[in-house]
């Protein structure tokens, strides 16, 4: 893994194309701006790992599937 | 072709109804097959049945069903990958997962699933926004399951 030190305002340039600025370090938490291509997707880490937790547990449970037969929304 | 489900056991399905996710699911990187099969006649749920593993199956729901004024915008990468032209063919599904007290279940808000059914083309989503939760309770507040 790269390791690189940044200061408050200073950037980080990937590939050219993505640009990553510290745009504020604050009580342990660092703030980064990310200008990139539209068709670079972005996201924090953990939501991926909670969504694929969560559909690895939705497969799961099937038990409940002629409980469900009964159920119809209101809205 | 014939599968092998997990809720409906063997099934005759139309080739042309499978529909593709390229990079699979979060999770299920390896499933890249999948079949929509409603849960019942009249039931708003939707299973969908990976083709290649009978074990993998989940359990959807059309988000109106959940709440009112769902909404998020699908990016360039996602709408090129599945070849989306217009929004009149597209399937939103969001992914439930059940609990043994049924109103304890909950809806993937946070990590929709958009299906192209022109193109039999899908892909699962996330949206970092925080509106939408990983676990939200379909049943709420309300009591619409007897226990």
């Amino acid at each position: 893994m790269l390791i690189l030190s940044r200061k408050l305002n200073e950037k980080i340039i990937i590939d050219d194309r993505i640009e990553v600025t510290v745009v504020g370090i604050e009580n342990g938490k660092v703030q980064l701006g990310i200008e990139a291509p539209k068709e670079i997707e972005i996201m924090r880490k953990e939501l991926l790992e909670d969504v694929k937790e969560e559909n690895q547990k939705a497969v799961k449970n099937k038990k409940l599937l002629d409980e469900l037969n009964n159920i119809k929304f209101d809205l | 072709m014939e599968i092998m489900t997990r809720d409906f056991g063997r099934l005759e399905i139309d080739q042309s109804d499978i529909i593709t996710f390229d990079s699979g699911l979060p999770g299920f990187e390896n499933l890249e097959e999948f079949i929509l099969l409603p849960l019942a006649d009249e039931s708003p749920f939707i299973i969908m049945q990976s083709v290649k593993d009978p074990d993998i199956a989940f359990v959807t729901v059309e988000p109106g069903n959940l709440i009112q004024n769902y909404e998020f915008e699908i990016n360039d990468k996602t709408e090129k990958e599945l070849k989306i032209e217009s929004i009149s063919n597209i399937l939103i599904l969001n992914i439930i997962t059940l609990k043994d007290k049924m109103k304890d279940s909950t809806a993937n808000l946070s990590a929709p699933i958009v299906i192209n059914l022109e193109e039999k083309l899908g892909k699962q989503v996330i949206l970092d926004d925080h509106r939408y939760q990983v676990r939200y309770k379909i049943f709420g507040a309300t009591e619409e399951v007897a226990e």
